[in-house]
């Protein structure tokens, strides 16, 4: 029984995938049969292929953005969760970041880009903070979240046991917190993802996003789509990684299926 | 440890909260009351009379607003930083990423020297509550009995000098409940501990009680307190022996009176 239960899920989301790629190709080929608007995924896999084992010419991207999203991401984490945690903590701190917060967030960072360019330069400097920019406020909002919502009785249970201060942090309100900050990791991979895209479209040389923005200039769909597909593919990784990485981290949570 | 003295002491213990536009908000008042070493006593009333916020007040979880709280004859503020209390919550309140070990362990930490002699304590307690095996599992792989075991063991760990409990058994199952309470007892002879339970079952009450206190409604104060009739080791058919359904049943002709002079139950 148990076993079927948990098969069911994979087998589904495979039929999906699977369900979807055959649409996609009917669509491409039958329906449309315009390779200047539409291509099979067959066509993208050849291409990818190409590119990734023949010619090689996919790495060079895959490593520029690759390397401007993993900084752009880890100092998000490295600024967010403390400063999640500090508004958390104190109501001054809360009140004083709340409105930059809330403004930079709703605001769309596309319409951010070119300042940071403009203050940055075209380095990687400008495409980092991009990036970061994107990352930020989900680990930030997540990680004052968790810390807010902590069970008031665990709070009084650490009372009770007349924990200092730093225990109090240590053993109660930050395990308590991991599962929303991770969760706001989770979301920062997409939208840092999309950072990247936004980045390597003003004034790059290399990276997917110059590439998708770049194929796309040119009509070359083939390479337009590997493009958007590489950008999938490593969303889904990080979103798996980080989900694994989750259940490592908080092993005693009923392990939990799904998003 | 002084055997002469209280262990406990309340001296006009008062709490009220204040309120905007009108008279603070008095919770209990006027409470005098008097534990000697290794008593167990109940405190029934009717919901919302008090007896789980003086709880609180004695554990300092939440200030006092007037009167004495005394422990061995010394004053409670003196000692708001030794470990002197033990707090069973009603709820499961258990930390969910700590093992039952781990939970046991948070009060040792830091105040037993080696993480080894901690160990060692915790491990004691969990066998004493009947839990040796489950040192390595999570609460949420835990029965309701199971995990207030947990609860207990972790408020027993610290050797402290009065356990208070609130309603500990009350999200419990009949049965579970029944099997709980005759293992609190079993741990309570074997432990010799100050107990203060509250609950808002009197049979509860009187099977594990030396003394049970009726409060009144709210404001909470001592209504009456009746000496429990029955020998120890309390048992299971005591409950039926006529000593006990008579004291359960002025018990409950109290609490009553105390329901329908606050403006009845559909007030409460």
């Amino acid at each position: 029984m148990n076993d079927k239960r948990n098969l069911t899920p994979i087998l589904l989301r495979f039929g999906s995938v699977i369900a979807g790629l055959l649409i996609w190709h009917y669509v491409a080929d039958v329906v449309i049969n315009d390779s200047s608007v539409l291509v099979s995924p067959m066509v993208v896999v050849t291409k990818a292929y190409e590119m990734l084992v023949t010619t090689g010419e996919l790495y060079p991207h895959l490593f520029a953005s690759s390397q401007i999203f993993f900084w752009g991401f880890v100092l998000a984490i490295v600024v967010g969760v403390p400063l999640g945690f500090v508004m958390a903590l104190s109501v001054v701190v809360c009140d004083y970041v709340n409105p930059w917060m809330t403004t930079l967030y709703t605001a769309p960072r596309i319409a951010f880009a070119p300042v940071l360019l403009l203050w940055f330069g075209i380095g990687a400097g400008s495409k980092i903070a991009i990036v970061f920019l994107g990352c930020v406020f989900p680990i930030l909002i997540n990680s004052y979240f968790g810390m807010r919502v902590v069970n008031r009785e665990y709070v009084e249970l650490a009372r009770s046991f007349r924990l200092n201060r730093w225990a109090l942090f240590s053993k109660i309100l930050l395990p308590a917190s991991i599962p929303f900050i991770l969760a706001g990791v989770r979301l920062a991979i997409g939208r840092g993802l999309t950072g990247v895209a936004i980045a390597e479209w003003f004034g790059a040389t290399e990276g997917l996003g110059y590439l998708v923005f770049f194929a796309g200039q040119t009509l070359n769909v083939p390479i337009l789509f590997v493009g958007v597909a590489t950008f999938a593919v490593l969303g889904v990784i990080g979103f798996e990684l980080v989900r694994r990485f989750e259940n490592f981290m908080t092993p005693w949570r009923k392990s939990s299926q799904g998003v | 440890m002084s055997m002469a003295g209280p262990v406990l002491e309340l001296k006009n213990l008062h709490k009220e909260l204040p309120r905007k536009d009108s008279e603070p908000f008095q919770i209990f008042k006027n409470l005098n009351l008097s534990l000697r070493d290794g008593e167990f006593v109940s405190i029934v009333g009717p919901s919302g009379c008090g007896k789980t916020t003086m709880l609180r007040v004695i554990n300092g979880l939440m200030p006092r607003s007037a009167g004495e709280i005394f422990i061995d004859g010394k004053s409670s503020k003196d000692l708001d930083h030794q470990l002197v209390m033990g707090f069973v919550f009603q709820g499961a309140s258990l930390l969910p990423w700590r093992t039952s070990l781990k939970n046991v362990l948070l009060g040792l930490e830091g105040r037993v020297k080696g993480v080894a002699e901690a160990e060692q304590i915790a491990r004691k307690y969990l066998d004493l509550v009947g839990l040796s095996g489950f040192e390595n599992n999570y609460p949420h792989e835990l029965s309701g009995g199971m995990q207030q075991r947990v609860n207990l063991a972790r408020a027993l760990a610290v050797d402290p000098r009065i356990l208070l409990m609130d309603e500990p058994f009350a999200a419990l199952d009949a049965q579970t409940r029944n099997f709980m309470q005759l293992e609190l007892l079993r741990i309570w002879a074997e432990t010799k501990k100050t107990v203060i339970f509250v609950t808002h079952m009197i049979a509860e009450a009187i099977l594990l009680s030396d003394r049970v206190i009726v409060f009144t409604h709210r404001p909470g104060t001592i209504r009456s307190e009746f000496k429990v009739p029955l020998g120890r080791p309390r048992s299971m058919e005591m409950r039926s022996d006529p000593r006990f359904l008579e004291l359960e049943n002025v018990i409950w002709k109290q609490i009553e009176e105390e329901v329908n002079s606050s403006g009845g139950f559909a007030n409460q």
